[in-house]
């Protein structure tokens, strides 16, 4: 018992846990989404992934566990392959990680922050949202199929169909919202509203937690500077929610569930919805303890646990690592390979429109693209910044204390 | 297959909607349209989620309904009636029968008596009834014409002063008016005697009927009390049931949150400060009732009433409430079972809560003294705190629902839980910080037991004896401006020898069991059970250095002035009985060995074996093997001359004293001690420690070079020097080359305010302690204090620390109590804000008089004396009263401030009783010193500071009168009037201890004029303990004194002092038995005897206590009584607030009853 707590503990770590969900991620969406089989090039590159884990795991523990841990998700993921997303499977699974998480509640600490009056709801969105993901990509699933085997999508057999206000939309509103109110009503009998006493500014708690919705956000600030996460990401995100539609110009999938009519947009969308954002909403909630330190969800919040903080800065790296060099003192040349980076990450649309992107470009014609590319590569700079600290310990790419400007 | 089918397959076959067949404007669809889901089956949803959602609102409103508090208060009515209905069922029962019969039959025989001349009563009655019409009418119109006067005069004055047209009409008119409203009170006055004829005519009938009805509920007046109450208590009853139904319980509720708002005392809501609102009476109804208490309380209560009405003279009335009281106590007592809290009155309602109390209800509330949470209604959120971890498991409960009668869970953002039981006096620091005594009013003389307040004042004398202050800046009144707790150690190296330094600081607890000297050195952190093996020979390696180095230092620092030699032997016999007599041991203990009063065991005694007081100077145990005896004859010779801030006073030894006790002192040898092996310094612990303290500010190859060119002494001094940094040292002692340095310790002002996360637990929840009891380790900021002065290093426990990042607190040994006491301090000193009106003791008065409590601390006069009611630690050793110091308490208004002052200065300026052989001191107070000390002892008693009755003459008759009444009394039985030298008075037949009493001749320049007849009243009032008989006894009826030559006069034993004092009262023998029966007459007669045979002057004390030349001036005697006779005039002082003619009843003493 000790032994799976650990494990689970040690998968939980944000570095581990996020790299994992982002490779199944893939995996589950690319390949298990549609038929389950492996397609010979991509897959190699799964599997390449998972041995390159195993081969750092014997140097670094922790990628050991969690290269096991991908190979036998996608070992399962592969088996079960297009059943994922029939009736049972997906069901089942749900109900088993339901179990799993009440045969969790028996453990003292994992008690103590999931039956917190405050973290009830987020458990409950936990579910809600597995839920709802697979409802939706199992209707997908099942309108491809019938596609792919000359049919039309189930949704487009009712379009013709018409149907009363009342009863039959209104009557059905009014019924959810009499439902929805016993519901919060039990609610918050049943759950006591968290107050707790009258605030303090000379001894915040600890840790100091958003609210829950912005528990994302604060994760960010893990890895950004405010500036970043606290500004600038936060506005492309709501500015990019807004210009998707005169992005995505896909008539496709209008009005029917489909995945493979939108392969792309839909893997975009769920995999910042998903991981970039609702996960890091349940990493804030659950497994960000005292000082802002990372806790597996069964280890006991110790407030005096103590994590060094060894960061570096890529100047640091470059100059003082590798040339073995102080850091120059002007700050144009000290932060030379910091600046050049950002700026390449930058200027990579139009190489990417002539590289991998080519078919998008075509598709979408300069401004869309152009657009929408850096939109994407704003996202990807998160996963990138997360997976830079974690294996380098990258503090900043360009750090100029001097104008207060990091990156 | 197509997803949904499921959903819809039915709704298609559904029936079509019925739409509008014949609407002009109603569009027909093309086909029916069917349904996408069941109807039926929406309507049944429909149906069960409107029942849920009615089942949701009442749910709602339940939860709403039922408050915690609400089931305390009902619990307590239903107490309430069962008391109430018991007494009832005793007040019907008692009720007189008879008596109520008889009165009824009254009421019957009458209303036949009416009934049989029924005409005439009615013609009565209507009469009555015109004229009470015509009597309204009539009061109408004068009051109405009133009103209009009044009017009109202000009408006229306007017009006048206006100087209007119409001033001379509006003048008519008002006189008018006047003259009307005159007339009209003239008709009422008619009317209004014409009504009470009417109205006597009709009482003629009813009278006898009115009488018996008042009689009857004269008779009834408890039991209709009772049923009025009962009334209110029983919920059942159709009013209190209605008023309390959900959703109509807005309106007025029995059952409701009862709150208190203290606008004095404030909650920190961080921003602001805000009044505190105390909704604790709640649950805890009976708080300020009386009536409710425990069974132990209401026994402690009723024997504390019951002595009182015994010593003390009360009114009659209120002799008769105690007596009620009484009885209420003594039921409680007999009642089956005990009232469990919250439904408990309040402990002391005379000192707390109670309306006439101190602190009551409506001022201070409960979360000033408890703390917690005010506002909270709720057991778990009020900040209850469990007091140990048996009561937190009961309070947690388990997962059994059942067993979670409490529902108390830790709170960890109530940033002030209250104070645990044990710790509640810490609650009165707050206000009480700067009093030396918190409690001062209560008479500890008639309440058994521990007092409210002791504790805290107890447990701050603990931290200022023990001296937590010099470590620990403590910024109150209390605990600044004291001197350093630990002896001088700037002269070390003439007082003892390195040898017995490195034991004594290795251990001090093998050398004196009961030294307030704490160990620092291999403790648990250095050598516990969590330090592995290796760590553990290298810590004892370092520790050893450090206590070699330190002493290095200290010896290298040290004078070395040279000690003049003992002039001779001395004899260590007479040495010992000069020390268990001249008073050594009200400060010090002599032997370690004590016998355990519970075992009967010889074992170690412990510091909490003796009372504080004995504490103050060191336990004697192996003196001689500290020191030598040059240095203890010259210390006790004379204390200051080695060190100047000695706390230690002179006892004027001679030199053969000095002798005599310093031989006796060498004989307490502890050879032992000095056996104990200690290995010399490892010269690489040395420099390995010296050189960790270099590298701070040179680098690793400047530190060895700095060390090779240092001697090993001098690398032994260095780390000395470092080391006393270390640990604090110099907190506590003087060290050369340490001074003005700040103290060592966390400052501890607003300790208690601290917040709970800031308390290192480090990984302990239990631990042995090392006197192997197992400690438990709450999560609350007492339990944390209270183990980390138990066991101070026990937070560093599994924890993997430097040598030097080691915790460094020393180890003081406290037993459970001493730790208890000061925890109750350090969590008593929060950051509260409380309104200045609520501070204790802020006036002038009080602070001369915590001025002078501070220095009755500071220098121990508790360990001889009793002052303020507690003291005299000595009276353990000397069994017989007559041998002990005075009782000092009642001092203030007893003696003459100019002979306190001197007194205190020189004690031997006089010897006012010759025959003790426990010295009073020469404490060398300074003027300022001596004036707070005597400023407080005329505050205190409420006495003037500057008196000047010491010239008083009385006049010659009453110095007749009174030698005769001094005579009859026997005073000189015990009293002497002879002439002595106030300075070395002749000593008494102390074989004949029952005769022991103070030369009356000494009275007249020591106590005051207006103390001595009050003293001769009611001398076992002021001092419990005094062999002064009480010759005027209580009288209870009156209140006042009886005399006990009221009757005696007439006796023929009598006769001759009768025969002279006739003349005084000009041959009346009325008169004179008059005079003889009033015991405060008498004592003011005898007062001014005694003035006139006193001494008039007394030497000064010379400046710092030096002796001067004596001048005593001899008391003249009286001259013998001629044959003036006048009629004896009222004694000198006693009449001076009232004029008394000759022949009046003596002025009544304020707070007495004359006698009559």
């Amino acid at each position: 018992m000790t032994f799976i707590k650990d494990f689970i503990n040690v998968l939980s770590a944000a570095s581990i846990s996020f790299v994992l969900l982002s490779s199944v991620f893939a995996f589950i969406v690319y390949f298990n989404l549609f038929d389950g089989k492996l397609k010979s090039k991509i897959g190699g590159g799964f599997i390449g992934f998972g041995a390159l884990l195993i081969v750092a795991g014997l140097f670094i523990k922790p990628l050991l566990y969690l290269g096991i841990t991908y190979f036998l998700i996608m070992f399962v993921l592969a088996h079960l392959g297009g059943r994922l997303w029939d009736h049972k499977t997906g069901l089942w699974m749900l109900i088993l990680g339901g179990g799993f998480f009440a045969l969790s509640m028996l453990d003292g600490n994992f008690y103590l922050i999931a039956a917190k009056p405050d973290n009830v709801p987020i458990a409950a969105m936990i579910f809600l949202l597995g839920f709802f993901t697979w409802v939706a990509l199992r209707k997908a699933y099942l309108n491809d199929r019938q596609m792919l085997a000359g049919g039309i999508p189930w949704e487009k057999t009712e379009s013709d169909e018409k149907l009363f206000t009342w009863p039959d939309l209104v009557y059905t509103e009014m019924l959810c919202m009499i439902i929805l109110t016993i519901v919060m009503i039990i609610w918050s009998v049943a759950l006591r509203a968290p107050l707790e006493e009258a605030a303090n500014p000379t001894s915040s708690p600890n840790p100091a937690k958003a609210p829950w919705y912005f528990l994302g956000l604060q994760e960010m600030l893990v890895y950004f500077d405010p500036w970043l996460a606290g500004v600038v990401l936060p506005t492309l995100i709501i500015v990019g929610l807004m210009a998707i539609p005169y992005i995505d110009t896909n008539p496709r999938g209008n009005g029917y569930y489909s995945f493979r009519e939108r392969k792309w947009e839909l893997g975009i969308f769920l995999y910042g919805f998903l991981v970039l954002w609702s996960f890091l909403i349940i990493t804030g909630t659950f497994l960000r303890g005292p000082n802002w330190n990372f806790f597996g969800p069964y280890e006991y919040w110790d407030p005096n646990k103590l994590v060094p903080l060894v960061n570096v800065d890529l100047s640091e790296i470059i100059w003082v690592k590798m040339l073995g060099m102080p850091l120059p003192k002007l700050w144009v040349i000290r932060e030379m390979f910091g600046i050049i980076f950002v700026l390449g990450y930058l200027g990579l649309p139009p190489l990417l429109a002539i590289g991998p992107f080519r078919r998008f470009y075509q598709k979408m014609g300069p401004p869309r693209y152009y657009v929408g590319t850096f939109l994407f590569l704003f996202m990807m700079s998160l996963p990138i910044k997360m997976v830079l600290r974690w294996l380098f310990n990258l503090k900043y790419i360009v750090h100029i204390q001097e104008i207060f400007f990091n990156v | 297959m197509r997803t949904g089918e499921a959903w819809t397959g039915e709704a298609r076959t559904g029936e079509a909607p019925v739409l509008h067949k014949d609407g002009p404007n109603s569009v027909k669809p093309q086909e029916p349209i069917p349904h996408n889901y069941p109807m039926p089956r929406l309507n049944a949803i429909f149906a069960w989620s409107a029942l849920g959602l009615l089942f949701a609102t009442g749910l709602m409103v339940a939860y709403d309904y039922v408050r915690g508090w609400k089931w305390f208060q009902v619990e307590f009515l239903r107490i309430q009636q069962q008391r109430i209905e018991a007494e009832l069922t005793a007040a019907q029962a008692a009720a007189n029968k008879d008596q109520l019969k008889a009165l009824d039959e009254q009421i019957d025989q009458q209303t036949m008596a009416i009934a049989a001349h029924r005409n005439q009563y009615l013609i009565a009655q209507k009469e009555l009834d015109r004229q009470e019409g015509r009597h309204y009418a009539a009061d109408e119109d004068y009051r109405f014409a009133k009103a209009v006067l009044d009017a009109k005069r202000y009408e006229a004055e306007a017009a006048n002063l206006q100087k209007a047209s119409d001033r001379a009409a509006k003048q008519r008119e008002f006189e008018a008016m006047t003259k009307r409203v005159n007339d009209l009170q003239l008709i009422l006055q008619q009317v209004t005697r014409d009504r009470d004829a009417a109205k006597e005519r009709v009482n003629q009938w009813l009278k006898k009927i009115d009488d018996a009805e008042a009689k009857k509920k004269d008779l009834n007046a408890q039991i209709d009390l009772l049923t009025k109450q009962l009334e209110t208590v029983d919920l059942k009853r159709p009013n209190n049931l209605l008023l309390n139904l959900p959703m109509l319980d807005f309106i007025s509720p029995t059952l409701k949150i009862d709150q208190v708002v203290l606008p004095d005392l404030f909650v920190d809501v961080n921003y602001m400060h805000i009044p505190r609102v105390d909704r604790c009476q709640t649950c805890h109804r009976a708080i300020d009732r009386p009536g409710f208490e425990s069974k132990k309380e209401a026994a402690r209560l009723s024997a504390e009433l019951q002595k009182k009405l015994d010593t003390y003279q009360i009114a009659a009335e209120k002799r008769k409430d105690t007596e009620a009281r009484i009885a209420q106590l003594k039921r409680i007592q007999d009642a089956p079972e005990d009232i469990l809290n919250p439904w408990r009155t309040h402990p002391r309602l005379d000192l707390f809560v109670g309306s006439a109390s101190k602190h009551p209800l409506l001022e201070f509330g409960c979360t000033s003294c408890h703390h917690g949470q005010d506002r909270a209604t709720e057991f778990g959120r009020a900040g209850h705190v469990p007091p140990n971890p048996k009561m937190e498991h009961r309070w947690k409960g388990t997962w059994n629902v059942a067993h979670r009668q409490w529902g108390w869970e830790e709170n960890e953002f109530n940033e002030s839980p209250m104070f645990p039981r044990q710790y509640y006096e810490a609650g009165c620091i707050k206000c009480h910080s700067n009093q030396v005594q918190v409690n001062t009013e209560t008479d500890r003389r008639t309440a058994p037991g521990k007092v409210a307040g002791d504790d805290v004042t107890k447990a701050m004398q603990t931290v200022e004896l023990y001296g937590c202050y010099a470590c620990h800046k403590i910024s109150t009144w209390r605990f600044t401006d004291l001197r350093k707790p630990g002896p001088d150690l700037t002269g070390i190296a003439e007082k003892t020898t390195p040898e017995w330094a490195v034991r004594w600081i290795s251990e001090p607890h093998d050398f004196r069991s009961t030294t307030r000297m704490p160990s620092f050195f291999y403790q648990r952190n250095m050598i516990g059970p969590y330090v592995p093996a290796g760590e553990k020979a290298q810590n004892i390696r370092n520790q050893n250095a450090e206590i070699h180095a330190i002493v290095a230092y200290l010896f290298a620092k040290s004078t070395h002035r040279v000690w003049q030699a003992p002039p001779s032997a001395g004899d260590a016999a007479r040495g010992k009985a000069l020390v268990e007599s001249v008073g050594c041991l009200a400060c010090h203990v002599q032997s370690e060995q004590i016998k355990d009063e519970k075992t009967g065991e010889i074992r170690l005694a412990r510091r909490d074996d003796y009372p504080l007081e004995r504490n103050y100077g060191f336990n004697f145990t192996g003196v001689g093997t500290k020191t030598h005896p040059a240095w203890i004859y010259n210390w006790i010779r004379n204390p200051k001359a080695y060190y100047s801030e000695a706390p230690m006073p002179s006892l004027r030894l001679t030199d053969q004293e000095a002798s005599d006790i310093t031989a006796y002192l060498m004989s307490l040898q502890k050879p032992q001690f000095m056996m104990k092996r200690v290995d010399a310094a490892d010269p690489k612990a040395v420099h390995d420690l010296a050189k960790g303290y270099l590298l701070n500010t040179m680098s690793d190859v400047d530190a060895e070079a700095k060390l090779k060119s240092m001697s090993m002494n001098d690398q032994l001094v260095y780390l000395g020097q470092r080391s006393i940094e270390k640990y604090g040292c110099y907190s506590c002692h003087n060290i050369q080359g340490f001074e003005g340095l700040k103290p060592i310790g966390t400052e501890l002002t607003i300790e208690g305010s601290k917040a709970l996360h800031l308390f290192d637990f480090g990984f302990v929840h239990k631990y042995q302690h090392e006197s192997g009891k197992t400690e438990e380790v709450q999560h609350n900021v007492p339990s944390w204090i209270y183990n980390k002065v138990r066991s101070p290093r026990v937070y560093d426990d599994q924890r993997a620390k430097g040598y030097n990042d080691k915790l460094k607190m020393p180890n003081f040994h406290l037993s459970e109590e001493e730790a208890r006491l000061i925890t109750m301090v350090v969590a008593g000193m929060t950051k509260d804000m409380v309104a200045s009106n609520r501070v204790a003791a802020m006036d002038a008065r009080n602070r001369l008089i915590e001025e002078g409590r501070k220095r009755v601390s500071q220098h121990n006069c508790r360990a001889c004396h009793i002052v303020d009611g507690s003291g005299r630690a000595i009276a353990a050793l000397i069994s017989d009263t007559n041998f002990l110091p005075p009782d000092l308490t009642p001092e203030g208004g007893r003696a003459q401030s100019p002979f306190l002052f001197n007194f205190l200065k020189d004690p031997t300026t006089m010897k006012i009783r010759p025959w003790l052989s426990v010295r009073m001191p020469t404490f060398h107070f300074d003027d300022q010193e001596t004036n707070a000390l005597v400023a407080y002892f005329a505050n205190e008693a409420k006495a003037p500071m500057f008196d000047t009755t010491r010239v008083a003459n009385p006049p010659a008759q009453n110095i007749a009168i009174g030698r005769e009444v001094f005579t009859m009394l026997r005073c000189s039985q015990c009293h002497s009037t002879a002439p002595v030298n106030p300075e070395n008075p002749p000593v008494p037949d102390i074989a004949n201890a029952q005769s022991l009493a103070p030369n009356l001749t000494l009275a007249r320049v020591r106590l005051r004029h207006e103390w001595i007849p009050d003293w001769i009243r009611r001398p076992g009032e002021m001092i419990p303990s005094t062999r002064m008989p009480a010759n005027f006894p209580h009288d209870n009826e009156t209140g006042g004194f009886k005399s006990p030559l009221a009757g005696a006069i007439d006796t023929p034993a009598f006769a001759t002092q009768k025969a002279a004092l006739l003349p005084y009262f000009h041959n009346d023998e009325k008169e004179l038995r008059r005079t003889m029966s009033d015991a405060v007459a008498l004592t003011d007669y005898l007062r001014d005897y005694i003035w006139s045979i006193g001494i008039k002057e007394m030497r000064p004390a010379g400046e710092g206590g030096v002796t001067v030349t004596p001048l005593p001036s001899m008391p003249a005697a009286p001259a013998p009584k001629t044959g003036a006779l006048e009629k004896a005039p009222r004694p000198v002082g006693a009449g001076k607030a009232l004029p008394v003619g000759v022949g009046q009843a003596p002025p009544p003493v304020p707070g007495f009853r004359p006698t009559k």
